[in-house]
């Protein structure tokens, strides 16, 4: 017994001083990181891998600096591949890693709200900037539900921005859409009852009802594997003219699209629309029952970013040839738009983590213009919520297995 | 002498295996709060990669739900498929009683609400985690109560149901008759940082956070240990080895399952309030059937029954799962040059380690004697019918 403890002591005493012995403390690093936090496992893998490359060629292009500093990129992963999906568990460790990492001193991501909502709190009381390019939950910057967005913000100043617009927007143009341009009066929106389908959905029957349309709020359940019929037929029953899917693809799409054409008719006959959650899928892209499905996507697809010409089509063009094919989706596109932010708030800061925080919510608004940002699109970012001023919804409909750009949508 | 040297023998065992325990919490205390702070980058980076608190923080809320789970599966022999339902359910206790959600409420029990949050129900820590375990141990109740009757098979269907319905019931519980109970998919954030009267640990308290959860899990290693030698404990082995034979000698059968499913449940729901603590909410998106096949695994893979095997298998597939197949991967590609991805082979790896498992070693990393003589027994006895067969065969 007492050897054993002995030798427990032993065991500890020695490792310990073996890791003092190692040094004192570090210097200040003068490479400053940029951590990029995605779900590199699960069903966001491609397009998490197809946006560390373009963050990667945004930096390179840029020289590997941000004014005065030299810029490096540290990639961390926020699912497990136990979950095949982001997890709260590895958020909160990245979190954690991310302040503990003194070099770093900005965040761009991160790819799931939920993900933010976890890391958010923590680099706000470190005071790190955090810029997203996919983040379209409402709550993260304005009023949405109780406590929201103060809750994320232990410290009372801000320290989040996205680049692309919240959900609240999408939800609101597609409404607009729905019920002004196509006259449909009732509709019936469906959530995947997951946090950005539920969001979305909220925000869509929300404005269509402000409009004086009636809503039948139905759910998609991923797990209901005997489909979706019952739920259609009580949407026939119930006098609607068309459906809304607020949710994402993945979550059991095919048979959603498939039964909605079964009970419903093709989009011809019962009008149907989705959010971008349902963009860039080759899937969906493929499915006959998809032909005419209406959608939108926030801020500019990516076919409109190449048709759009100059800087943004190169830089397009760049990627494709180092990587050998076009970025997985818009959203790829939109980290290198977040990753330019950053860059530009480090090169008009001191190289400290305040400094770059400063450099976006204090001051003036730190601004990109349509000339700088890789997606074409101008847009200054709110000091008070981090939001971009300028809201560009596109409106897309699939025609011939394609998702073809319609126009701009206008939000009233 | 004889019938007390085994007694003596498994306790010095637990001794031996409890400083072990407590040198490992000691020692990733003591660096973390002492010496890495002072040390060089090199070491810091060695640390954070290969044993980050954090993650190490995490393992101990798995020890907590694989002992839990233990209790149900390794000591009465009753197959949960489920577990992850308590988890939940702790978790949600947390939510409920340590964040400005119940914002109808303003109650303030000795809690630590945040400046400008002080709507909702803010309890001391320690109240919540009591309360935690009594809540799930009531569910474990509610669950057990019409379950317990049914055998293998069908129990364990059961509570894969039991699994599915609770958390598929946190999901969609943001509008219960207009009630929203647990905001659904959004789940509960913002909670309160630990007060322990006066002693704020704050949201990178690490050191702080792990010693805390090492304490839990070591009470509840302690309790494990202490249940499995009472009475009740050895009437639960009674029930897993032979049920009939139990019954037989005087055990009653449904009260004792009733109270390992009880007992078991308060594990999960301390874990669940350790877990939503470190993370600083509670998501619905966790929990699904595959942390209870993780939990069920590292009880399994541990040493169904034994205390300590089951620790070492939640230490081991924990830091798996967190780190340790990506930092070889890293050191891999590194010392290689490949680009392998190593996360995403994770389900290969742990199908490959439950099979060769299964066929070299049943009984798991570090068996439970009982388990071993009957594993031993089974091979004595299919050794001795294949000789049988080969003698008629030859005759």
């Amino acid at each position: 017994m007492i050897k054993s403890i002995k030798i427990g002591a032993l065991a500890v005493s020695g490792a310990l001083a073996l890791a003092a012995c190692s040094g004192g403390g570090d210097s200040a690093s003068e490479v400053l990181v940029v951590g990029t936090d995605l779900p590199l496992q699960g069903a966001s893998a491609d397009a998490s891998k197809s946006t560390n490359e373009v963050v990667a060629l945004v930096l390179e292009q840029a020289g590997g600096k941000a004014g005065d500093f030299t810029v490096e990129i540290k990639e961390y992963d926020d699912s497990t591949a136990a979950k095949g999906a982001w997890d709260d568990a590895a958020c909160a460790k990245n979190a954690q890693d991310h302040v503990a990492n003194t070099a770093e001193v900005a965040v761009m991501g991160t790819y799931n709200s939920g993900c933010a909502k976890i890391i958010i709190p923590v680099l706000n009381q470190a005071g790190m900037l955090m810029v997203s390019h996919a983040n379209t939950y409402p709550g993260l910057t304005v009023e949405w539900d109780k406590g929201e967005p103060g809750l994320y913000y232990p410290s009372g100043a801000r320290n989040y921005a996205r680049v692309i617009a919240h959900d609240g927007f999408q939800g609101t143009a597609a409404a607009q859409f729905l019920f002004n341009e196509q006259g449909v009066k009732t509709l019936a929106v469906m959530d995947d009852t997951q946090a950005y389908g539920i969001g979305i959905a909220d925000a869509v029957q929300i404005e269509f009802e402000r409009l004086g349309g009636t809503v039948i709020r139905e759910s998609w359940d991923v797990k209901q594997t005997q489909g979706y019929t019952a739920t259609f037929e009580k949407i026939k029953a119930s006098g609607a003219t068309a459906v809304y899917y607020g949710g994402i693809f993945d979550n059991n799409g095919v048979q959603l699209v498939k039964d909605k054409t079964t009970v419903l008719g093709d989009n011809t006959a019962f009008l149907a629309m989705a959010p971008d959650g349902f963009s860039g899928y080759p899937t969906l892209r493929e499915m006959p029952e998809a032909e005419g499905l209406w959608m939108t996507f926030a801020g500019k697809s990516l076919d409109g970013i190449i048709k759009g010409g100059g800087a943004p089509a190169k830089f397009i063009e760049d990627y494709t040839a180092k990587y050998g094919a076009q970025p997985n989706s818009s959203y790829a596109v939109y980290g290198g738009v977040a990753m330019q932010v950053i860059l530009k708030a480090i090169a008009a800061s001191d190289g400290t983590r305040q400094g770059v925080l400063d450099a976006v919510f204090a001051g003036e608004s730190l601004c990109l213009t349509a000339e700088e940002s890789i997606s074409g699109m101008g847009f200054c970012l709110s000091t008070e919520t981090g939001d971009v001023d300028t809201v560009t919804m596109t409106l897309q409909q699939m025609l011939g297995g394609v998702e073809t750009d319609v126009r701009t949508l206008d939000i009233s | 002498m004889t019938n007390t040297a085994p007694a003596h023998t498994a306790a010095s065992s637990n001794r031996k295996w409890a400083i072990g325990f407590t040198t490992v919490v000691a020692f990733f205390f003591l660096l973390n709060k002492f010496v890495l702070p002072e040390a060089s980058g090199q070491v810091q980076k060695f640390f954070n990669a290969w044993f980050s608190l954090t993650s190490m923080a995490e393992i101990m809320i798995w020890i907590l739900m694989a002992l839990g789970l233990n209790i149900i599966v390794g000591y009465a022999g009753l197959l949960d498929l489920g577990y992850v339902a308590f988890w939940a359910l702790g978790g949600y206790v947390a939510g409920w009683l340590m964040s400005p959600f119940l914002s109808s409420f303003q109650i303030n029990f000795f809690g630590n609400a945040r400046a400008g949050l002080e709507q909702g129900i803010h309890f001391h820590v320690f109240l919540v985690l009591i309360l935690g375990g009594v809540f799930t141990a009531i569910w474990g109740i509610i669950i057990g109560g019409p379950t317990l009757r049914l055998k293998s098979d069908y129990l364990a269907l059961v509570t894969l149901g039991f699994g599915e319905i609770i958390p598929q019931f946190m999901l969609n519980g943001a509008d219960i008759g207009g009630l929203n109970v647990t905001n659904g998919s959004q789940g509960i954030g913002g909670l309160d940082d630990v007060n322990l009267f006066g002693y704020v640990i704050g949201t990178f308290a690490l050191p702080e956070k792990f010693l805390m959860v090492s304490l839990m899990a070591g009470a509840m290693i302690f309790f494990s240990i202490r249940l499995r030698d009472g009475r009740l404990g050895r009437a639960w082995l009674a029930i897993r080895e032979d049920e009939l034979a139990a019954s037989m000698m005087g055990v009653p059968l449904w009260r004792t399952k009733f109270y390992s499913y009880a007992i078991g449940a308060v594990g999960g729901g301390i874990g669940g309030v350790g877990f939503a603590i470190l993370v600083g909410g509670v998501y619905a998106d966790r929990f699904n059937f595959v942390i209870s096949i993780i939990i069920l695994a590292m009880v399994v893979l541990g040493g169904m029954g034994n205390v300590w095997g089951v620790v070492v298998g939640a230490t081991v597939l924990a830091w798996i799962n967190s780190i340790g197949l990506i930092q070889v991967g890293e050191l891999v590609n590194n010392s290689f040059g490949t680009d392998i991805n190593f996360p995403s082979y994770q389900f290969l790896l742990f199908g490959l380690l439950l099979v060769l498992m299964m066929l070299f070693r049943r009984e798991g990393f570090i068996p439970e004697a009982r388990i071993r003589m009957v594993m031993n027994e089974e091979k004595t006895e299919d050794l001795d019918k294949v000789s049988d067969e080969t003698k008629i065969a030859s005759n």
